[in-house]
């Protein structure tokens, strides 16, 4: 954030609670004295409003940059992003451009809930117009934040994982890409079966993948899709063509998800590129439960995650191969610090 | 009829009288089919779209709603880009991907209009908010109406506009209706007053048809508005005399009189100033001639342009 308020003398930051003591899990801390408050600032509990003004202050040069503490809290302004933002370059025959940046934080553990832990990059993606990233790391943060600021002209908009602000990572893992926003990276690289993963279901894929390597002398092939928009399609099918079996991972629910997209242009290239059945991996179809016991059983977690991928790769659900004992995933993050 | 017709005179008339024959062209060409495209016609609007806009610089935005096509014209946007927009043709405004509700010309400063209610009063509350950090001498303009009012989003963008002491003008065109249903069943509230609670100074015009009217108390508030960088509010009694999308009257439907109508026609200058209209309509006739001719001749948007623009 820093960074792009240094390079971008037109960019603000305006968003609940960007100015106070938290901000938004430290991402815009100190900001506002370094800035001043025209450039950075706390707004109403107005969430459609403020989309709007984000909008119209795009369309008068600025570059604004907003945050929802929540991702949920977004909904309320589906009308502006969905609406008018989405479309505002196709709808006026291209004589319109909205530049901006919508950060959702995704959370998730300690009871967060039906209303706190949603992960909305299916419903964004569907919209033609929207560019939806999700980062997994500071590398893929770090470049598309900066390509977004410095030379993309169409709103962002980026499902950060809150369970991510407080890990360590190694710098420089990622490859260089000439468009981020629009780019999928390949994290690990295998030959036993292909891995599409979203935000923090690439750190959990890359710990099984890990675990099955060492247990069992699986290799997994692991993509981080990072655009969900924009994936790039022929990086995940050339991976698929090399394993010939597929399995996604995502942060929210499977129907009609990124799983479900995967599986779509797979079949629509060539339904023979797999050998096995695929496998799709994300939240139970539930609303989130708060209570830890039924939230344990709601997400994903190391031990079903590597039971999916053995069961896929030897195609025998009494495959044998020791499982992690994992205890719930808040639990191992609180104390977990990477690297990748 | 105003007392000494002068050249300021003149000049909003024509404006108005252009607005209103240019719509009444498209009533006589829309079972043609040749406009396949909702129209929100202005029609007993038009002297608040003059008024306003002779106010205005090109660098001014105004945000419009679906009912724009009398802003896009008192903006001063070229009438014959949007005929061809109305006919969906590449030549329009718009590349023809806006139709009538979307009508926008961004070299005049007449900003995208947008078919959902009060969805562009933020994005004007935004542009004062560019135009304020970036030191641009520009006023912006949010015009919705009285239906606009209901929505949340119109009580966000004033309080947020006060808040953050924003110079812009905000216009509510009153015609007592959100599409059939009345301001009496919809508002606890008085518009212009209940403003003055966010802090906003507000004004209340009850002559919408008296465009040098308008237009005065117009250039005053933009005064005050730049004077002390506050927002202001205006607004302005109307009457719609179509019915709320589509070239027809609805006046036998029931849910309005037609004496009311007849009412407002009487004081309506477009109706009354037959000297005006005379002296006027012939080079108005050729202008609209002008945009129908080039909407006719002008081709279709071709096949790529089906996914340009897009991001």
């Amino acid at each position: 954030m820093e960074k792009i308020m240094e390079e971008n003398s037109n960019a603000i930051i305006m968003g609940q609670g960007v100015n106070d003591f938290k901000g938004i899990f430290g991402t815009t801390q100190g900001l506002q004295e370094k800035f001043g408050d025209n450039r950075v600032f706390d707004v109403p509990l107005a969430e459609e409003a403020t989309t709007g003004v984000g909008i119209g202050a795009s369309l008068n040069g600025l570059y604004p940059i907003q945050t929802h503490i929540r991702a949920d809290f977004s909904l309320v302004c589906m009308n502006q992003i969905i609406n008018l933002a989405s479309k505002y370059r196709y709808m006026f025959g291209g004589i319109f451009e909205v530049p901006m940046l919508i950060r959702l934080v995704v959370g998730r553990s300690w009871g967060q809930g039906a209303q706190h832990s949603q992960s909305l990059q299916s419903t964004f993606s569907h919209f033609p117009g929207l560019t939806v990233i999700l980062p997994s790391h500071p590398d893929t943060i770090l470049s598309s934040y900066l390509y977004a600021a410095e030379k993309y002209m169409n709103p962002v908009i980026s499902i950060e994982h809150r369970l991510m602000y407080d890990l360590g990572f190694a710098k420089g893992v990622y490859a260089t890409k000439s468009n981020p926003l629009h780019s999928s990276y390949i994290v690990r690289e295998g030959n036993d079966v292909t891995i599409v993963a979203t935000s923090i279901m690439v750190l959990e894929t890359l710990r099984a993948a890990e675990h099955l390597s060492k247990s069992a002398g699986i290799s997994c092939e692991v993509i981080d899709i990072h655009s969900a928009s924009h994936p790039q399609r022929e990086l995940i099918i050339e991976s698929i063509r090399k394993t010939k079996k597929l399995i996604i991972a995502d942060t929210s629910w499977k129907a009609y998800g990124v799983g479900a997209e995967v599986c779509r242009w797979v079949l629509e290239k060539d339904p023979t590129l797999l050998i096995a059945p695929a496998k799709t991996i994300g939240m139970a179809p539930a609303p989130c439960p708060t209570a830890k016991s039924l939230e344990d059983l709601y997400y994903p977690n190391l031990f079903t995650l590597s039971d999916d991928i053995a069961n896929i790769v030897t195609g025998n659900s009494n495959h044998g191969i020791p499982l992690p004992d994992e205890k719930s995933m808040a639990d191992v993050y609180k104390k977990f610090k990477g690297p990748f | 009829m105003p007392d000494s017709p002068s050249i300021h005179y003149d000049k909003l008339f024509r404006v108005s009288l252009l607005i209103r024959k240019f719509e009444e062209k498209i009533i006589e060409l829309y079972p043609s089919d040749k406009i396949q495209s909702p129209v929100h016609l202005s029609l007993g609007q038009e002297a608040v779209a003059s008024g306003i806009c002779a106010c205005l610089t090109k660098k001014d935005l105004l945000f419009g709603t679906y009912r724009s096509h009398a802003y896009y014209i008192a903006k001063g946007g070229k009438l014959t880009e949007m005929m061809a927009e109305l006919y969906g043709k590449s030549t329009g405004s718009n590349k023809g991907k806006a139709g009538s509700m979307h009508l926008a010309d961004a070299t005049v400063g007449m900003m995208g209009s947008s078919a959902v209610v009060a969805s562009t009063i933020p994005h004007a509350v935004g542009a004062a908010l560019a135009s304020r950090n970036l030191n641009k001498d520009q006023l912006i303009v949010a015009v919705f109406g009285d239906g606009a009012t209901d929505e949340g989003v119109y009580h966000e963008s004033i309080n947020f506009a006060s808040l953050m002491k924003l110079p812009m003008l905000f216009v509510c065109e009153n015609n007592g209706l959100a599409v059939h249903s009345s301001q009496k069943d919809r508002q606890s509230f008085n518009i212009s007053t209940h403003a003055n609670v966010y802090g906003i100074e507000s004004e209340y015009i009850s002559d919408g048809y008296n465009f040098c009217k308008i237009q005065k108390r117009t250039s005053e508030n933009i005064n005050l508005i730049k004077s002390n960088g506050r927002p202001r509010l205006l607004e302005i009694e109307t009457f719609r005399y179509c019915e709320h999308v589509g070239p027809g009257e609805d006046f036998n439907d029931g849910y309005r009189s037609s004496s009311d109508f007849e009412n407002w026609k009487s004081k309506d200058p477009l109706v009354n100033d037959k000297e005006s209209i005379a002296k006027f309509i012939p080079g108005i006739r050729e202008e609209i001639q002008n945009a129908v001719n080039f909407a006719e001749k002008s081709p279709w948007p071709k096949t790529e342009e089906l996914l340009t623009d897009i991001i």
